[in-house]
């Protein structure tokens, strides 16, 4: 099948992508491989007598060695492509602003799954994920940023709608007991 | 013929009734509010709602998902007209044209034949549907555990191939990378733990909601709050209803858009963007301005978004008869059908043949609520597209969470959810797609047990794999799908046909 699609190309051949596709390649090697030890030392259930070609490990094994062969094919392709200056830009790429953002985004809602919920009642825990996803993203890391006091009603009536919509819809109408 | 009218019959009257189209209207409505909003995707808005369906009777819960999947597949098209940004990746063909349009003052016509070939769209792969799902579904029954061990890979490969057509090796990867998920847990044929690590919750595997919640639901937020420019939304000051005339110009790219966008929906795991593309390129290539094409065309838009929104049906045809689903929405559907205790497969035909037909008229009925809405509802909608992401993608995420706690009420599908969408950004930034890896999940417990139970049944003898008709021309076809895409071979291939061509032409 053809289409006249805008392709990825010029994103997918840049430098930095090659390199990144370099170390994508080996980390599916080294995935595949620990797969597939971990397929061959799986039990084999001998004592049950069962056919060896049904092991349970057969199927990941065979996949673990798909991924190994499509880790080293990538990893060899970009070997052999030409990438001047690549891992200058994926290092670029990896500590640029908008990297920066989504690591801004990982880390709020790191915090708010992993360390808030369970600890803080559950409406108190997204209200205040809210409140500082909205300020952080307005007020700091926006371009341009917006005023404290703009955005910092906004910030405080979406977390308490967020809250108490979330929690009386979900414990309520829904019977979800909620973390 | 009869019982299939008959059914189809029984199956609008069931749901004539006002809690169903209260139920078709808010549905679809929330659909085409997702889909307009950029970021927030069909499939995750099809996910999320699962988890607000459990308390539902199972057609009413089946109703409101498939009314807001149709409905955010149209919706993004109202996105990707006035701001050039795909509300949903379904959408980004219609950008080409749609925006164009809109910048030329057009963006009301654009809308308003944005939305009655969406209309006509689903319809030509409704009409499909209902023809040819009861006649696959009985020559499925004809499929044993060979045919549906290369079923589960033709599924993966393909939707591999077809997802990432620039470089169908991290299609493949991705594909890999799913069934490789779907080995975690305790396996169906002699109950054994594989890769659990000693870790109870991972007993019963990964679940796909969770999975796709990450996939599609956080690894898209990560993706928009990535970006910092916010786009200049183009307000329509045209006719939002267009004349008929300007609907049946281009009736035979209708047709044509339509029925590529079935084939595709049927294509298991390829989904709309791909049909979109597919219909757009086939418009392209046949149309009589083609220096139009990209600068404003209304034959373009009309092909993108009647190819779009065809696949929604086509995709229920696999997805219904064979449990393979069509796209990643409807890898999601599956899991709600199993949840309210619906069996998709080839035997759903034998046991609860109604149910295809009220899938027919669940489509027909968020047919006509998108048309009534997409036409009437056009300055309300563009309000909705006012609202900062920032504001908006707080509450999404909190969605997230909540959405993917509430299936078992345990932390650990929420880990799942953030584990997948870390991974998943990652992958797609790295251009990796999203559909085979969910693909993979799904199909990945199909392929093992039917490999091993094939292989149980032989003795080990593998032969029938290869011998019977059905599961040889399916195991040809994804070899030759895995070969056409090494550049090497498909060049060499294309040289040699075009060489055939050339030599057929010089002797007439």
């Amino acid at each position: 099948m053809t289409t006249d699609a805008p392709t990825q190309t010029d994103d997918a051949t840049t430098p930095g992508m090659i390199k990144a596709d370099l170390l994508a390649g080996l980390v599916f090697i080294l995935l595949g491989l620990a797969i597939f030890y971990g397929a061959w030392t799986m039990d084999r259930l001998e004592v049950r007598r069962i056919h060896p070609f049904t092991v349970p490990g057969l199927v990941p094994g065979m996949l673990a060695i798909a991924l190994t062969l499509c880790g080293t094919i990538l990893s060899f392709r970009s070997l052999r492509t030409v990438a001047p200056g690549g891992w200058q830009q994926l290092s670029g790429a990896m500590l640029s602003g908008a990297a920066g953002r989504a690591a801004a985004v990982m880390l709020l809602a790191l915090v708010y799954t992993l360390g808030l919920v369970g600890t803080l009642p559950f409406w108190a825990a997204t209200g205040l994920f809210v409140f500082c996803f909205i300020m952080v993203f307005e007020c700091w890391l926006a371009a341009p940023r917006k005023p404290l006091l703009q955005s910092l009603p906004w910030a405080l009536g979406l977390a308490v709608a967020t809250a108490t919509a979330v929690t009386l819809v979900f414990e309520r109408a829904f019977l979800v007991r909620l973390p | 013929m009869f019982d299939g009218l008959l059914m189809l019959g029984g199956g609008l009257a069931h749901f004539l009734t006002p809690i169903s189209l209260f139920n078709i209207a808010w549905a679809t409505l929330l659909g085409i509010i997702i889909g307009a909003l950029p970021g927030l995707t069909a499939t995750m808005g099809v996910a999320l709602l699962v988890t607000l369906t459990y308390k539902m009777a199972p057609d009413q819960a089946i109703l409101c998902l498939m009314c807001l999947y149709c409905g955010a597949i149209y919706g993004g098209s109202r996105t990707a007209i006035l701001l050039s940004i795909p509300g949903t990746p379904a959408s980004a063909a219609t950008t080409l044209d749609g925006h164009p349009l809109a910048l030329q003052g057009k963006a009301g016509t654009a809308m308003g034949l944005a939305t009655t070939s969406s209309a006509l769209g689903t319809i030509v792969g409704i009409i499909a549907l209902a023809l040819i799902a009861p006649l696959l579904a009985e020559a499925a029954l004809q499929f044993g555990t060979y045919e549906f061990f290369w079923l589960a890979l033709f599924g993966v490969v393909i939707s591999g191939q077809l997802t990432a057509i620039d470089d169908p090796l991290k299609g493949y990867i991705a594909g890999i990378l799913g069934l490789l998920v779907a080995m975690v847990g305790m396996e169906t044929l002699h109950a054994h733990q594989r890769f659990t690590f000693g870790i109870t919750a991972l007993g019963g595997g990964v679940d796909l909601i969770p999975a796709m919640v990450g996939a599609f639901g956080f690894a898209e937020i990560l993706g928009v709050m990535k970006r910092t420019a916010q786009a200049r939304i183009v307000s329509s000051g045209d006719r939002v209803i267009p004349r008929l005339a300007d609907v049946f110009r281009f009736k035979w790219t209708t047709i044509r858009s339509g029925l590529i966008g079935t084939f595709v929906g049927i294509v298991p795991g390829v989904g709309e963007d791909v049909g979109a593309w597919a219909s757009y390129a086939a418009a392209k290539r046949v149309s009589k301005e083609k220096h139009l094409f990209g600068k404003g065309s209304q034959e373009g838009l009309i092909a993108a978004e009647t190819g779009n929104s065809a696949v929604i049906p086509g995709a229920m045809i696999p997805t219904l008869t064979l449990a393979l689903p069509g796209s990643a929405a409807a890898a999601v559907l599956i899991a709600a059908m199993f949840i309210h205790g619906i069996r998709p497969g080839p035997l759903l035909m034998t046991e609860n043949p109604e149910f295809l037909y009220q899938i027919v008229a669940i489509l027909l009925f968020s047919t006509i609520a998108m048309l009534v809405f997409g036409l009437t509802l056009t300055k309300p909608l563009l309000t909705v597209l006012s609202v900062p992401r920032e504001r908006l993608m707080a509450v999404v995420y909190v969605l997230c969470v909540v959405g993917s706690f509430a299936i078992t009420q345990r932390m650990f599908d929420v880990y799942v959810m953030v584990g997948f969408g870390i991974a998943g950004f990652i992958l797609r930034e790295m251009k990796y797609p999203m559909a085979p890896l969910v693909l993979g999940i799904i199909l990945g417990d199909l392929l093992d047990l039917n490999l091993r139970r094939g292989l149980l049944l032989t003795n080990g003898d593998p032969s029938p794999f290869f011998t019977r008709p059905i599961s040889a021309v399916i195991c040809i076809t994804i070899i030759l799908t895995i070969l056409m895409s090494i550049p090497a071979v498909s060049t060499r291939v294309r040289s040699l046909l075009t060489r055939g061509r050339g030599d057929a032409s010089a002797q007439s």
